[in-house]
């Protein structure tokens, strides 16, 4: 494959991740009602009540989102007199002069101006653009962690530069002073033993459920309950937390406890929970079942395809009939059913938790079931078209062996395509197992987009669209780069002579 | 004897000398469609599978209307004696938790599901072939439709599912968008890699010699080979179309609370699987035999439909 071809796919898929992206976008930001986003929103409930209160959460909160832009009288004010002079309770009444400017300067640019019903002042707000909106968030997508990241008024004496040093759990590290995470880079013991925390990917902060977390933080923080140890702090003093020193970040005010922990503003942590995140477990759970699968749909189908028409190759239709006829809800609760009667299984996830070996092993296999299923049908199909060529005639007139035949003619050709989907059925761990996940209580990200959606959290959303089409169409192309790596002849671009 | 030869002369007139009888080419008469039903015909399981797929398509569409169930009328709701009965002689498949008979909710329900698989997959076969055929025909085409392949096969599917619920409302009409609107590019896809092993064959290529327009070509040369492999594709759609229809109600997505359909009452029943196994089982059961006979038919179908097996 020619490595112009290589960019020219990438760009081109990249493109593509950009429209899914606008597509999703002008789903979730026109199609659904804006006031749907209160919902599940208990500070919106308890504002009911007082209706200007009311009316100025719920615009910020649009604004927060993205939504509209919107400007109040007093924003305007403020850029015309100091704060908290007498000038300004003036200017902002309904019926002072600025106001009569605010309502024409507003309305000249497009904005929609009301009043509020309570003490009748003006506001003004716009609608942003889908395209507008998405381009801001592509902007803030990636972060780079730099010694001027943090801007605190309270603080301005903070010194700004990198050094090298230890973490207190003793790894090695750079450290950063004014730059949001104190350990830029750093090691220590935990899988993959070198963490950063330079570039990160920001999502945005998740609204109305998890409020206030970071998105990537409710996928990629593990779960469960704090595992406490002793721990020794930079200031000596010694307690029992379940602090992890890597992910410090800056925090603008501190209390009292902060301050007996450590020596600088750096005092917003992370803590070691016992159960892995959504994603891992999802991710585990779906490597798994990808190897259960692969395992053993491949030798089935090869085994149908070799006593094809005898009584293996019948029993094999009979298992993939049954699973694409049947819904994967009703075979999995028989097979949970089948299987919790015959062995001391749990029938939840949750009985044991993820430490225990006996909780996975269910949800493994009932995630493996349907692609065993489509692993036997695919690759007894390809062997079965291998078997009848030429080539296999002329080897079968040398006068090799069966076993030598499959093993170094049939097994090779039918492998092609079947490694084509490697890619994508690893790239599809990620986005977690709904019905499975459900039927188990597996704390995975099965869950997440449809609640997500039922909940209206946009952001959540839009996060993992993007997550789930950038690794799918990403994994396309991987799929494509593996088949020609696996048989040389495949040649993708069109210059190459075939087409 | 002269005699004799005389009336043998009688019994033999002069044959004139056709030239156009001596052009006929004497070859077995072949009619595709003829030898379709006969490969079909040929083997008694089918016919039995076939048989009872008829049944029982004639009965899911003619029972609803005896019965006239809806799951929002519910006479029984306050006898407690009517609720959660077995299977017996009354009620042939029991009772549910408001009292009404399984028997008429899962063959309402059974009709839904069928006329939404059977409407979704002829609608998503006639695009995506349409669009498939000439998108595998054209090169210039397939650099910008595997983009938009790309684009509209990643949309995610629940989040499209739940806003046009929204927008439509929950009910048949927006289940049969949702359904239709992101899944004939995988049929287009399927059928553009269909068309390209094939297109550039030597008989195609000496067609195309001939000078015989493209159109022509997709519809006398290629389409006709592919009919066993759509065939196939038909028969796993359709049973697939039907799992879909009950993940989407499981996920609360499905027609809505007025109407009955398969996937409803399964999702519904789920919770009562451990005091009364049957309710989740007999609707389970009927979506299996008919999704089963279904793709044994269209297997079958598609097999006899392959000119290879004429012979």
């Amino acid at each position: 494959m020619s490595k112009g071809y290589f960019w020219k796919r990438l760009l081109r898929s990249l493109l593509s991740i950009l429209i899914i992206m606008l597509i999703v976008f002008t789903m979730v930001y026109t199609l659904v009602p804006r006031e749907n986003i209160f919902f599940e929103d208990s500070t919106y409930r308890k504002l009911s009540s007082k209706s200007d209160d009311k009316t100025e959460y719920v615009y910020s909160t649009w604004q927060k989102l993205g939504y509209l832009d919107y400007v109040r009288i007093n924003d305007y004010a403020l850029t015309l007199y100091e704060a908290a002079s007498p000038e300004i309770n003036e200017a902002v009444k309904p019926d002072s002069k600025e106001s009569k400017d605010f309502v024409d300067l507003y309305t000249s640019k497009g904005y929609t101006v009301e009043t509020y019903l309570g003490n009748g002042r003006y506001y003004a707000y716009k609608d942003v653009p889908v395209i507008k909106r998405m381009a801001l968030w592509l902007s803030q997508l990636i972060k780079i962690d730099t010694p001027m990241s943090v801007k605190d008024p309270n603080n301005p004496d903070l010194k700004r530069g990198l050094s090298f040093g230890r973490t207190p759990s003793g790894g090695l590290a750079l450290i950063g002073s004014g730059t949001t995470h104190k350990y830029l880079l750093y090691t220590d013991t935990n899988f993959p033993w070198i963490h950063q925390n330079i570039i990160k990917l920001n999502f945005g902060t998740s609204y109305p459920t998890y409020q206030g977390m970071e998105v990537i933080r409710v996928l990629f923080q593990s779960q469960g309950t704090e595992v406490k140890r002793p721990v020794t702090f930079e200031t000596g003093y010694e307690s029992e937390s379940g602090i992890i020193f890597g992910t410090l970040t800056y925090k603008e005010k501190l209390d009292r406890m902060d301050k007996k922990k450590f020596v600088d503003n750096y005092a917003t942590y992370e803590t070691k929970k016992n159960q892995p995140s959504m994603i891992g477990t999802s991710f585990l759970m779906g490597i798994f079942a990808m190897v259960l699968a692969y395992g053993l749909g491949l030798p089935f189908g090869l085994l149908m395809a070799r006593r094809k028409d005898k009584l293996a190759d019948k029993l094999g239709m009979v298992y993939i009939i049954f699973i694409i006829a049947v819904p994967s809800l009703a075979y999995i609760y028989l097979f949970r059913y089948l299987m919790t009667s015959a062995f001391d299984l749990p029938t939840v996830f949750t009985t044991y938790g993820p430490g225990d070996i006996r909780s996975w092993i269910l949800p493994v296999i009932s995630l493996s079931l349907p692609s065993i299923a489509g692993l036997m049908l695919w690759t007894r199909r390809y062997v079965v078209d291998q078997m009848n060529s030429d080539y296999v005639k002329f080897a079968k007139a040398k006068g090799l062996n069966q076993g030598e035949i499959f093993r170094g003619h049939i097994f090779k050709n039918a492998i092609i395509p079947i490694a084509h989907g490697i890619p994508a059925s690893l790239a599809g761990c990620i986005t977690g197992a709904i019905i499975t996940e459900a039927i188990y209580s597996v704390g995975g990200m099965g869950k997440m987009l449809p609640s997500a959606i039922n909940q209206y959290n946009n952001v959540m959303i839009i996060a993992l669209a993007f997550m789930f089409s950038t690794v799918s169409v990403l994994s396309v192309l991987a799929g494509d780069i593996l088949i020609t790596k696996v048989d040389p002849r495949i040649s993708l671009s069109e210059k190459a002579g075939r087409s | 004897m002269e005699n004799e030869n005389k009336n043998l002369n009688d019994l033999f007139t002069f044959a004139e000398f056709d030239e156009m009888e001596s052009e006929h080419i004497a070859a077995p008469r072949y009619s595709y469609w003829k030898s379709v039903f006969r490969t079909f015909f040929r083997n008694k399981f089918t016919v039995a599978v076939a048989i009872l797929l008829l049944f029982i398509l004639c009965f899911a569409l003619i029972q609803p209307m005896r019965s006239g169930y809806s799951p929002i009328v519910t006479p029984n709701i306050n006898s407690p004696e009517l609720k959660f009965l077995k299977p017996c002689k009354e009620h042939i498949f029991g009772t549910d938790h408001v009292g009404n008979e399984v028997f008429d909710a899962v063959w309402a329900g059974a009709r839904n599901s069928i006329i939404i698989s059977f409407v979704c997959t002829g609608i998503n076969m006639i695009i995506g072939i349409l669009v498939g055929a000439v998108w595998g025909f054209s090169k210039k085409m397939d650099k910008w439709m595997i983009e938009v392949y790309n684009i509209v096969a990643n949309i995610p599917f629940l989040l499209l599912a739940m806003i046009l619920c929204y927008v439509l409302g929950a009910g048949m009409k927006s289940l049969i968008i949702t359904m239709t609107c992101t899944e004939w590019v995988i049929v287009a896809y399927f059928i553009r890699t269909q068309v390209m092993i094939i297109r550039d064959r030597e008989y195609n290529m000496a067609s195309k010699c001939l000078g015989t327009r493209t159109m022509t070509m997709i519809t006398k040369n290629i389409l006709p080979y592919l009919i066993s492999v759509i065939m196939t594709y038909v028969a796993r759609m359709i049973p697939n179309l039907i799992s879909y229809e009950v993940f989407l109600s499981y996920m609360g997505l499905g027609l809505g609370t007025t109407n009955a359909s398969l996937g409803q009452s399964i999702s519904l029943y789920t919770s009562y699987m451990r005091g009364y196994p049957h309710l989740f089982w007999i609707p389970v059961g009927v979506l299996a035999i008919i999704s089963i006979s279904l793709y044994i038919v269209g297997q079958r179908l598609a097999d006899a439909a392959d000119p290879r097996t004429h012979m």
